[in-house]
């Protein structure tokens, strides 16, 4: 039963860890890119939108399959 | 900070959601050949990836132009915060208040509409105001 409580600390752990390392590095591109074109900053943003849905793609579905492993495998 | 009424980008939001929302029914459908629970559990799987993708996506263009993109880079990352808080929270509550549940349909539909809404983001993108 732990097994499965370790499992779920995984996928949601890991998972945060790709989405936040990610999320930085988007982020500081976002305000270095602008810092030197501010006048692309409109088509900056769209796409630093754009990027962080197929971002956090992975880590949304870990954390529904984490979330059923708590609450109905080991629940 | 870009004035209320005169917006630098054209954001699709409701164009977003009507088609999320479609999709979402379309898949709901699909599903409730397999049985009215299945389809029931594929509609709330569908509102789960919705509502905190919505809240997103309002709060990442909350804000618009060079100026401001340090706000915008902390909004992005507070509503990502909150909107995988909500995802958990949204899923701990189906698992534990929802009996019983039709977890293939739920899964699945909540894993298509990922795919599906970063695929709408990219093709339907928003556009510069002229």
């Amino acid at each position: 039963m732990e097994m499965v409580f370790i499992a779920a600390a995984l996928i949601i752990g890991l998972g945060a860890l790709g989405a936040g390392i990610g999320f930085g590095l988007l982020g500081g591109k976002l305000l270095e890119s602008t810092a030197r074109q501010p006048e692309m900053a409109n088509q900056l943003q769209t796409k630093t939108f754009i990027m962080a849905g197929l971002l956090d793609a992975v880590p949304m579905i870990g954390v529904g399959i984490a979330m059923y492993l708590i609450f109905v495998v080991a629940g | 900070m870009a004035r209320s009424g005169h917006r630098l980008n054209r954001v699709p939001l409701l164009r977003w959601l009507v088609i999320e929302s479609t999709a979402i029914v379309v898949m709901a459908l699909l599903w409730a050949t397999q049985g009215r629970l299945a389809g029931y559990s594929a509609l709330v799987g569908g509102l789960i990836f919705l509502v905190p993708n919505t809240w997103f996506a309002y709060q990442v263009y909350k804000v618009e132009g060079a100026r401001n993109m340090s706000r915008m880079v902390g909004n992005l990352f507070r509503a990502e915060s909150v909107k995988i808080a909500l995802t958990a929270v949204f899923f701990a509550a189906v698992f534990n208040l929802m009996e019983p549940i039709h977890v293939p349909a739920l899964l699945f539909t909540f894993a298509v509409m990922v795919v599906m809404g970063a695929a709408l983001r990219w093709f339907m993108r928003p556009r510069p105001q002229r």
